[in-house]
């Protein structure tokens, strides 16, 4: 039986915190798990595909991909996160979409915004 | 238009922190905010709210809270809001206030943001609502818990009220009301935890993000208007001479 593949979603995210030194990936990954998993569990969390796609601690963003049917879960298991290691940290989502590339065009428009101010 | 975050308590004495949280406001993403008095001290005057309004690109949009002790109290206080050009809430556990707020169309919200006062909802003043057209509001803050246990607890009274508000179907709007920097939130992310963990449908949500709020501006915008008495009612100045 021929079997449709899976359709992803690409979420772009912000990240602010006071101190962003004390995070690397291995840190923002099991938070982003361990949230996942408080708040919806194994059996949704085993559909969430979820993988980090990249990761800009000096520019404050990461890229995550999940499966097109878990995407609001996902968005709110990064939302619920507030802190790592004691230290108060916020994902904001910023935009999602089908694929990777018109991410970059938001990222431009970010970072634009961001030499401006 | 995009979504609307309902409410922000902050304190109008201080401008440099009014600042600092536009500025954090904006930086999360956030087009359209609505501003509450933190300590109630009831000083929306015009110059102080185009100096605010030069911090950010931000829409702004601001809200008065009553919270009044007994009826009589609230009966006295609100004479004092006739034709309020902001929007006008009240926030009580006491049920006879409720009924009356309700009742009053001077009032544009009941709010039941606190989990203590989320408890004391009843069909009766939902109902209330409905007929007056004006809204009923909650917010997510008591979400933002550390404790596992304070939090499932806040996630089923919420789950237990956005049930019997979307059976009953008044005019509902939903806000963040976080006080914490580090918990505010874009409201579009606040959307997709009431999709996934009160079980609202999206669309739903969005109206109590942004479609609800825009009809609650209208109707602020409404009552500054001499000219409108009521809804779909409006007298139309030189009217007559048409039909002359």
């Amino acid at each position: 039986m021929i079997m449709n593949k899976e359709r992803q979603r690409y979420i772009l995210f912000r990240i602010f915190n006071e101190n962003k030194s004390k995070f690397d990936q291995n840190k923002i990954l099991k938070a982003i798990w361990q949230s996942i998993w408080r708040y919806f569990g194994l059996k949704e969390a085993n559909k969430t595909g979820l993988w980090l796609v990249e990761l800009d601690l000096e520019n404050d963003y990461g890229i995550i991909r999940c499966s097109h049917q878990t995407k609001e879960l996902v968005i709110s298991a990064l939302t619920l996160i507030t802190e790592i290691n004691s230290e108060k940290i916020i994902f904001s989502p910023v935009k999602t979409s089908g694929t990777i590339r018109s991410l970059d065009k938001v990222k431009e428009i970010i970072f634009n915004r961001k030499k401006n101010s | 238009m995009s979504y609307f975050e309902s409410r922000l308590r902050i304190n109008f004495d201080n401008l440099e922190e009014i600042r600092y949280r536009l500025t954090f406001c904006e930086k999360l993403g956030i087009n359209h905010l609505i501003l509450e008095p933190v300590n109630n001290s009831n000083n929306l005057k015009v110059g102080l709210l185009n100096k605010i309004k030069k911090f950010t690109n931000i829409n702004l949009y601001y809200r008065f809270n009553l919270r009044p002790n007994n009826l009589n109290d609230f009966k006295k206080t609100l004479k004092k809001f006739n034709s309020f050009p902001h929007i006008l809430g009240v926030e009580t556990p006491d049920k006879e206030i409720q009924i009356q707020a309700a009742k009053d169309s001077r009032i544009d919200i009941l709010s039941f943001s606190n989990e203590e006062i989320m408890k004391t909802i009843s069909i009766g003043v939902i109902s209330l609502i409905k007929q007056n057209n004006s809204f009923i509001e909650f917010s997510l803050a008591p979400i933002m818990m550390k404790s596992k246990r304070i939090q499932s607890k806040n996630f089923r009274n919420l789950y237990r009220f956005t049930k019997l508000v979307l059976d009953l179907k008044p005019n509902y709007i939903i806000s963040g009301n976080f006080s914490e920097l580090y918990h505010f939130r874009n409201p579009r992310s606040l959307l997709s935890i009431c999709h996934t963990l009160l079980g609202m449908s999206l669309n739903d949500a969005k109206k109590g993000f942004r479609d609800n709020v825009q009809l609650l501006l209208e109707r602020v915008k409404h009552r500054v208007n001499k000219n409108i008495f009521q809804e779909g009612v409006k007298f139309i100045k030189g009217g007559d001479n048409d039909y002359e």
